[in-house]
């Protein structure tokens, strides 16, 4: 072993590199750790050289193509000291053989993360690092952390190591890298804090093996106590025991032995018992390795420890827990008997603490020892959970969708639509009830459903001289196909045309946050409509002075104002008169859309506007797209960006079918090339100038003359 | 675990590495066959069952034969039977080999040199345990360079054994080491080599476990032989789609309970959660580890899986796991509960409480996705957070799921 002491695996001024950074795993952890500490100098990806993975208020990390690339490219104080190695399991042994070959003079410490590499590559690992004079931890290791440094490699705390790493007195060793955080976190209820975490990994061979680390946790000065989680296999407790035992250790130990009960139904655990090895690989072996040698009963929270030399003499060499949340009051109970200072005010003690709880009417036939009640959800995550809960819209999980999909299926008899069979729809017989299937896989109520048709018929158009129709009629023009020219007036939609009721969505959203309306469509919602117009008017009126005095562009309200019918003292849109009149025969209102009638009166109001605007056919459009969704969004069915991106599809699709019509006619009757505007009635908005001679042409032209 | 017993052997690997062993016959020769062989033999065979004995070996389940009448008799009987509550795949006959003198070797990975070792006892043909340490050696090998005959020959020797036999022995152990380096063994064992008068070494029993990590051993060049293990149903898919992908474990054993079904994170949470439900009566259902951070379509089916075979005659729901360092909460909570919510659509509602703990990355969009779930399908719950102790919370499921099915539940 290189080491001489823990902080050698880890410490502050660390160089860590990276392999296959760009991997899924290995770049979230580095940029999480480079945002932690910073130690990450590079990392190498064949083939994904030359990026930067970009780190939130952090240093970005450069990608070179291999291990060699990284040393030739980095300067000499750059070099990496310690390695990462992120690989799938059928390239580490190349990759170790690379920084073996190319880093022996720097690279200190190897930590192999990746799983499932064979015992084999291990094996040759072992050797080969061993000769090379370099430490390796793993594989299958989740790396490790330096508390009072601040510095981790892999993954060990998680997203937030310094919820669980508080600077202390214990060293953590682990063959499971998910106890060593949860360890952490339940030390910190006694008062305790952490020097080292380690996650050895539990492969078959372990080549960073626990009698090593003991060793160096020993010689480290603020290490006061060592906890350790261990499972079946191996020799490496009794190898540690040994050592113990001669060196006399003089730290206090907390062990947790796992695995016995298992051990019993023959199921690996990771480690693979080996047969040679014989019976002191086993769980119980190594309990009672760790009892004889501590010499005291594993610890038990009910009895009351008398303290007396003996048991300090024990519990300086310390004691064995069964089950894991008795380490704080086991870690509480040496800290007392050898009269040692915590490291802080212990937090509450660990107890259960439900943050959710509903037994669903049932909590009356449990006994009080089961009946638990709602607890308080610590920070950071009760504002999360607040925030999150305030939310609209789905919050969904990313997946690879190839060849996945939930908006279609056929099983190669039925195709279907959100599950629902196409043939069922066809028989139904309406369009749009089905389209929005389509898009949604929510079923409308009838009425819903109409005011749908109502809007894509509204799309459809608003005559030849729209520059979407314009874009069907140029594409006829140059002699194209209709699908073509339907993409031409596809394309021809935008932000400022078409793309107007997406913004309406966001806009409304953002007005009716947090504000609870069961049904859109009610007319007895009891929406404060006037007090929030009132809010929103006043709020536009701010803004938009305070940039008219900086002369900055400031955001309009989306759907407010048409520029035709613009000159009535109050105006409408005809389309969307017709909307709010099939509402009112219905007996319905829309919420949105009053909000907007009321807001376009209210700015008239402040003397935002000289006259009432219109409700265009795009604010129409969404109004009732967030209508008819809203439960969906509450219900966090949908996302808020599909029901923006159907605000936009409506009138797309309604002007795409349009365009249709416009090509039909203009393919009939109109000219090839109608289009084109003549050269004659083009304006010209430059000087025409000639292309000046240089002053060597000019010498060649008059020496010519010459 | 990929394994393989005598009969693979000698049909695939003793004559491709030279390592002399028995001549053999399947069960399928035929009468003449069998005559042929037993006349080739000197008249003596043994009739051995092909089963994964484990530990305790197939001793008392092998029959010796002296003509082909019982010899077929005895390959039928055994077929039926079980050994050590073990299932036989088929059974063979096998060459008697006459002997003075039984050796014991195994190679494995060994802890203490972090790497190969060859252990070697002149007392073969007992469980290596059970012989005193002083009549047994265990040498390193250098993984690199592999066994040398010298070094076989020394152990040999210093164990005494007798100069006409250490030569050839030493010859075929390094055979031996050439099989299990060349196959990607994590573990093999021939137990007893038998020594013929004339010192000639045969293996006469086999068996070894494969590192399913080792790329040498996806291009073995022979299929495994399927054992009729005692996997189930659930056992058997959910192996399957654990090899079939390594982002994310997807490890399940069935542990033969009834209370608990357990979705379980991470090794060490898992078992450990595992034992505490058994020490508070929680019963598991099964042994399990869907940590690794796997992504969503891998847990979805992991857990579709798990509820399709299992969720049926569970009576309490746990989905439990320590602080993760790297598992996305949210994508893997995600899944289970769109998992759980196809389970009622396929299969009506459920009333069994669902008990939850979990701590990690984006934690609480993964609560709050399942607890909006499990309120949408009704169910009881209580959904802890990394600061409650997963053993703790183990301990209340196991008490959670012992008095539900006392009061009877949602009945």
């Amino acid at each position: 072993m290189r080491a001489k002491k823990l902080s050698d695996l880890l410490r502050a001024g660390d160089r860590v590199a990276v392999s296959n950074i760009t991997g899924r795993e290995a770049s979230t952890v580095s940029v999480t750790s480079q945002k932690y500490c910073g130690n990450i100098i590079g990392g190498w990806a064949l083939g994904k050289e030359g990026q930067f993975l970009e780190v939130a208020g952090g240093e970005p990390i450069p990608v070179f193509p291999t291990v060699e690339e990284l040393i030739k490219k980095l300067p000499k104080k750059r070099q990496p000291n310690k390695i990462m190695v992120y690989s799938p399991p059928q390239a580490v042994y190349a990759e170790v053989k690379e920084v073996v070959e190319h880093c022996k003079e720097t690279v200190e410490t190897i930590f192999v993360v990746t799983e499932h590499v064979s015992v084999e590559v291990t094996a040759k690992i072992a050797q080969m690092c061993g000769q090379a004079h370099i430490d390796v931890v793993g594989c299958n290791s989740l790396g490790m952390i330096n508390t009072y440094d601040r510095m981790r490699v892999g993954a060990v705390g998680s997203d937030n190591p310094d919820e669980s790493f508080r600077p202390g007195s214990v060293a953590i060793i682990s063959n499971s890298g998910n106890m060593v955080n949860t360890m952490a976190s339940y030390l910190l209820s006694a008062g305790l804090g952490t020097t080292y975490g380690i996650s050895t990994g539990k492969d078959l061979l372990i080549l960073m093996p626990l009698k090593d680390l003991l060793d160096l946790a020993r010689k480290d000065e603020r290490t006061r106590m060592v906890v350790a989680y261990i499972e079946p296999g191996g020799l490496y407790e009794k190898e540690a025991v040994e050592m113990l035992v001669k060196t006399k250790y003089p730290k206090p130990i907390i062990a947790y032995i796992t695995g016995a009960i298992l051990e019993k139904f023959e199921l690996s655990l990771g480690h693979a018992g080996a047969v040679v090895e014989g019976k002191e690989t086993t769980a119980p072996a190594k309990m009672k390795l760790f009892d004889d040698y501590f010499g005291i009963e594993p610890f038990d929270p009910n009895k009351k420890y008398e303290k007396t030399d003996e048991l300090a003499q024990a519990l300086n060499r310390g004691i064995r827990i069964t089950s894991l949340h008795h380490l704080p009051e086991a870690a509480a109970l040496i800290w007392d008997v050898l009269e040692m200072e915590r490291d802080f005010k212990p937090s509450k003690p660990l107890t259960l603490n439900p943050w959710f709880v509903d037994y669903k009417g049932h909590g009356k036939q449990l006994p009080s020892n089961l009946l638990l009640h709602k607890g308080t959800i610590p920070e950071p995550y009760a504002s999360q959970i607040k925030q999150l809960s305030q939310a609209v819209g789905a919050s969904v999980a990313r997946r690879d969708m190839r060849n996945a999909s939930h908006a279609s299926s056929n099983d190669g008899i039925t195709p279907r639509l959100y599950g629902y069979p196409l043939d069922e729809e066809m028989k139904k017989g309406s369009f749009v009830e089905s389209l929005l299937l389509a898009w949604t896989g929510e079923q409308l109520r009838d009425f819903e459903v109409e005011l749908m048709e109502k809007c894509l018929i509204a799309g459809l158009s608003n005559g030849p001289g729209t520059i979407s129709a314009q874009g069907a009629k140029l594409s006829a023009s140059a002699g194209n196909a209709p699908n073509t020219a339907m993409i031409a007036t596809l394309a021809c939609l935008g932000q400022v045309h078409g793309g107007n009721g997406q913004q309406a969505v966001e806009y409304l959203l953002r007005v009716f946050q947090g504000i609870e309306i069961e049904d859109p469509y009610n007319p007895n919602h009891d929406v404060n409509l006037r007090e929030l117009v009132k809010k929103e008017a006043v709020r536009f009126a701010k803004v938009r002075s305070a940039a008219k005095e900086a002369g900055v562009d400031y955001d309009r309200i989306p759907c407010l104002g048409h520029p035709v019918f613009r000159n009535d003292p109050v105006n409408y849109d005809p389309r969307e008169r017709v909307i709010a009149a099939y509402l009112e025969e219905k007996g319905l209102c829309n919420v949105f859309l009053d909000f907007y009638h009321m807001l376009a009166h209210e700015l008239k109001e402040l003397g935002i506007a000289r006259n009432v605007w219109a409700v265009n056919v795009d604010g129409a459009i969404a109004t009732v797209v967030l209508g008819n969704f809203w439960r969906a969004l509450q219900e966090k069915h949908l996302t808020v960006r599909r029901v923006c991106d159907i605000a936009f599809l409506v009138f797309a699709l309604g002007r795409a079918a349009g365009a249709a019509g416009e090509y039909l006619d203009h393919n009939d009757y109109g000219l090839p090339m109608d289009m084109r505007i003549p050269a004659r009635d083009c304006i010209a908005l430059t000087r025409s100038r000639e292309r000046r001679r240089t002053p060597r042409e000019q010498a060649a032209e008059t020496s010519a003359a010459g | 675990m990929a394994q393989i017993t005598e009969l693979p052997f000698l049909e695939h690997l003793a004559t491709r590495f030279n390592i002399p062993a028995p001549e053999y016959l399947t069960a399928e020769a035929g009468g003449s066959e069998i005559r042929n062989a037993l006349s080739r033999w000197g008249g003596r065979a043994l009739v051995k069952p092909d089963v994964l004995s484990g530990r305790r070996g197939k001793a008392g389940a092998i029959r010796e034969v002296r003509d082909h009448v019982e010899a077929q008799r005895e390959l039928k009987h055994e077929l039926g039977r079980e050994v050590n509550g073990n299932l036989v795949r088929t059974t063979y006959l096998v060459q008697y080999i006459p002997s003075e003198m039984e050796v014991y070797s195994a190679i494995t990975y060994d802890s203490r040199y972090m790497g190969p070792s060859l252990t070697v006892s002149l007392v073969g043909g007992m469980d290596i345990e059970e012989v005193a340490p002083e009549k047994k050696r265990t040498i390193p090998i250098d993984v690199y360079k592999g066994l040398g005959a010298y070094q076989a020959s020394e152990v040999l020797a210093d164990l005494g054994c007798p100069k006409g036999v250490v030569s050839l022995l030493s010859r075929s152990l390094v055979d031996f080491w050439d099989m299990f380096t060349s196959t990607g063994m994590r573990t093999c064992e021939v137990n007893p080599w038998r020594i013929t008068p004339e010192g000639k070494p045969y293996a006469c029993d086999f068996k070894a476990v494969f590192d399913e990590a080792n790329f040498k051993f996806k291009n073995l060049g022979f299929k495994l032989p399927e054992y009729p293990a005692n996997v189930t149903l659930f056992e058997e898919e959910m192996a399957a789609w654990n090899a079939s992908s390594h982002r994310g474990q997807a490890h399940a054993a069935e542990l033969q309970g009834s209370c608990v079904l357990p979705i379980l994170f991470g090794g060490g949470a898992s078992t450990i959660v595992t034992e505490t439900l058994m020490q508070f009566g929680g019963d598991p259902i099964i042994l399990s580890d869907f940590g690794g951070n796997p992504p969503y379509e891998r847990m979805y089916g992991t857990a579709k899986i798990c509820f399709d075979h299992l969720l049926g005659k569970a009576k309490l729901l746990l989905i439990l796991g320590g602080k993760a360092n790297n598992t996305l909460i949210d994508v893997t909570f995600k899944a289970i509960a769109d998992a759980l919510q196809n389970y009622v659509d396929e299969n009506g509602p459920i009333h069994k409480p669902v008990i939850v703990g979990r701590g990690g990355p984006r934690l609480t969009q993964g609560l709050l996705t399942m607890r909006d779930t499990l309120d949408s399908l009704g169910v009881p719950y209580v959904i802890f957070g990394p600061d409650s102790p997963v053993t703790q919370v183990a301990e209340y499921a196991a008490k959670f799921a012992k008095t539900w099915q006392e009061i009877g539940g949602a009945q």
